[in-house]
């Protein structure tokens, strides 16, 4: 007896129809990555819902920086009704007093011409270059000075809110921190809870989703086998328009016991409707099981 | 096969994306862990008004029900116009109306009373659903609507869980009720309770056989515990073992052809298999404690019983065909009357803590011991329901011993026999 191989050769790539399929393949995966980058498929994203920090205590806001005093503004829409002052003659003095830190910009540059080369190499060489072309051209025209002054004087106070910012995220962070640590409260306290999670709106959509399915949920523990209730499980996919509506559900993997499964299927049934409509459509797939109640029970 | 290739390739590429793009979540508990159950009162159909039949079918139905924890009754108050229609099918009954008060379960029944002739028709309905679950039609006569309602209740719970209830079933025990220690059968709700032995002298420890027919019970009717055999329909009576000394705690197998007994013929109390006509087939434990109280594994190999072979009296599991016997419980220094369960899992018994019995059960490989009742009193004698959703136990918390019966889990506790007598050894039978 001989065993004969099923492909002695490679005869297999001479067939005329492999060039074809070939084709065939290439167009399918070009037909994916089409299909893909242009969303053919409607690839749902993961839903992530806004997520913001709620704290009962340290009250946050959308925009902390709404409604509160803040030093800057005043001094803000100062410089605006100053610029038509600036048409005329007399705010080019008091201008001049504003911007103590420009100056040393301006006057260190014909400090350095008498000593020219030697040391203006490291930061002066653009100003050395473009300055100084440009300190003739403003003298005649003062209206222009004025307005770089004034751009020049946006520009910094545009910086100095940033960096006031960044110091006030700063503080919320370690303010953050600290209550977090003094709490020490779990990441996944509800909403409502100190440290839960939420936003100004509400609850998140998710959060509201599963509690309402959950609330739906009715089972007896009498109803399962007792040694069955620390592992039994089912998984459903559940699909919600955005309108709140169930469009379609499925149990994936039932639990094997009917008396769990027909308790999904009617909480899913009584949830065929959400009492309010949803950012955008869900599809969630949800985990059914009893862990709660087995460890309450240990 | 290329083509099967590219295809195959394709929806490799799919699935996954379209996998990964659901969110999870997990719901680690139900909202709500009682189904809610309308329970309508039964309306008549073609027939005289009886308010005493409606009553009386409705207060079995809830009691039942009630004690199996699994509902929780919608208030008979905020029922609608619904209740007060008869329609027994699912496209008669409004289940928008019930599903707004909550209602996820619906109980409608009708009956025809003829002269002493009773009809009842009771339906279970899903009401999420809007379908029938379940439904019976009995027929009886008036003294039977106790039972056709413990007989629905058993459906109600056969439809739900799979398992039918043991409402239909009954208890026999033992009651000084007429003066005497005799043995009495009554409902589970300690209803209809009858006498069964008038031997004028003390009965006690009662046990069903495992097909509900006969009970076995030790009787000093002779001036000797000896042991008996009663035909529960017949009322027939047999002495089956009368060797001096005692004969008590008989337990039949599950197969109905051996009797573990507990024989001292020897002056220490050991633990015998006998046939059914009384004969010693095997001597199962010998030591030189006290072995008593057996109680079969329902696989029938296995036998738990109380020895004191190693100080205090202990629970321990022998094999009967090889002999091997582990002791089960540790703790305690008195432990009493074990009851195997008929799901095999868990073994029932009483220890005496503080100078006062309690129930405890624990599963048969000695893990997960649990005391099941609390407070005052002694609390003994327990014994399983068929099903292993129940225990029956005996506690003289109110003064006089009464029977209590209570969900495995030790919670709804609830007497079932009046406190004017003692009642006391109660035990569960089979599906009646």
């Amino acid at each position: 007896m001989s065993v004969v191989p099923v492909r002695q050769n490679n005869a297999f790539h001479k067939d005329p129809k492999f060039g074809r399929l070939l084709l065939v393949s290439l167009i399918a995966h070009a037909l994916i990555l089409v299909a893909f980058s242009a969303d053919l498929f409607g690839t749902k994203t993961r839903y992530k819902p806004p997520v913001y920090y709620v704290d009962l205590i340290h009250k946050p806001v959308l925009n902390p920086q709404a409604g509160r005093p803040d030093p800057r503004p005043v001094s803000k829409p100062k410089p605006e009704p100053v610029k038509p002052a600036a048409q005329t003659v007399t705010p080019a003095v008091p201008r001049e007093p504003v911007k103590p830190e420009v100056k040393p910009l301006v006057k260190s540059e014909p400090k350095p011409e008498p000593k020219p080369e030697p040391k203006p190499k490291p930061k002066p060489v653009g100003k050395a270059v473009t300055k100084p072309a440009d300190k003739p051209a403003a003298k005649p025209d003062q209206a222009k000075e004025q307005k770089l002054q004034s751009a020049i004087e946006e520009m910094r106070e545009r910086q100095k809110r940033e960096d006031e910012r960044d110091a006030l995220k700063d503080k919320l962070a370690k303010l953050r921190d600290s209550v977090g640590a003094a709490a020490t409260v779990p990441a996944d306290v509800p909403v409502g809870m100190p440290t839960g999670q939420g936003d100004e709106v509400g609850v998140s959509a998710l959060a509201f989703v599963q509690a309402f399915i959950q609330q739906n949920w009715v089972l007896s523990p009498y109803l399962i086998d007792q040694s069955r209730i620390a592992n039994i499980e089912a998984r459903a996919t559940l699909a919600y328009s955005a309108a709140g509506k169930l469009v379609r559900f499925r149990i994936n993997n039932p639990s094997g016991n009917q008396q769990f499964d027909d308790s999904l299927k009617r909480a899913i049934t009584k949830s065929e409707q959400l009492p309010q409509p949803l950012p955008q459509d869900l599809e969630l797939v949800v985990t059914f099981n009893l862990k709660d109640i087995a460890a309450a029970r240990r | 096969m290329l083509l099967r290739w590219s295809i195959a390739f394709l929806l490799c590429c799919v699935l996954p994306w379209s996998a990964l793009a659901a969110t999870e979540i997990e719901i680690s508990a139900p909202g709500e862990q009682s189904v809610p159950l309308a329970l309508t009162s039964f309306l008549p159909d073609k027939g005289p008004l009886s308010a005493h039949i409606a009553d009386e079918l409705n207060e079995v139905l809830v009691a039942d029900l009630d004690l199996s924890g699994l509902f929780r009754f919608v208030e008979p108050e905020a029922f609608l116009d619904d209740a007060s229609r008869i329609g027994l099918f699912s496209t008669q009954v409004n289940f928008p109306q019930w599903r707004l008060l909550g209602a996820e379960t619906l109980i409608k029944g009708t009956y025809v009373l003829n002269g002493d002739k009773l009809i009842v028709e009771a339906r279970l309905f899903d009401v999420v659903n809007r379908r029938l679950l379940t439904g019976r039609r009995y027929v009886g006569e008036t003294k039977d609507v106790r039972r056709m309602a413990h007989a629905f209740a058993d459906l109600v719970l056969k439809e739900l869980t799979g398992e039918e209830g043991p409402f239909s079933a009954r208890i026999a025990y033992i009651s000084n009720q007429s003066g005497h220690n005799e043995l009495w059968l009554m409902d589970v709700d300690g209803k209809r309770p009858v006498r069964l032995t008038d031997h004028r002298s003390i009965v006690l420890n009662p046990d069903f056989s495992p097909r509900g027919k006969q009970l076995l019970f030790t009787s000093y009717r002779a001036n000797n515990p000896d042991l008996y055999r009663k035909e529960i329909y017949s009322g027939k009576e047999a002495k089956i073992s009368y060797k001096p000394g005692l004969n008590v705690a008989g337990r039949m197998a599950p197969s109905e052809r051996e009797i573990a007994l507990t024989l001292s013929k020897d002056g220490n109390p050991e633990i015998y298999l006998l046939d059914v006509s009384g004969r010693i087939r095997k001597r199962i434990t010998d030591s030189w404690g006290i072995d008593s109280d057996p109680t079969w594994s329902p696989d029938g190999e296995r036998l738990a019983f109380i020895s004191n072979r190693q100080g205090n009296p202990h629970v321990f599991i022998t094999d009967i065909f090889t002999g091997k016997t582990t002791r089960l419980t540790t703790k305690g220094k008195y432990n009493a009357t074990p009851a195997w369960g008929p799901k095999g899992d868990r073994i029932a018994f009483t220890r005496q803590e503080g100078g006062r019995f309690d129930v405890y059960t624990i599963n048969v490989d000695g893990s997960d011991e649990r005391r099941l009742t609390f407070g005052s009193g002694n609390s003994e004698h327990p014994r399983w329901s068929p099903d292993g959703r129940f225990i029956v136990y005996s506690s003289d918390k109110g003064g006089n011993r009464a029977i209590y019966v209570m969900r495995a889990d030790g919670t709804g506790a609830r007497r079932v026999t009046a406190l004017e007598s003692d009642c006391r050894h109660p035990a569960w039978s089979p599906r009646w």
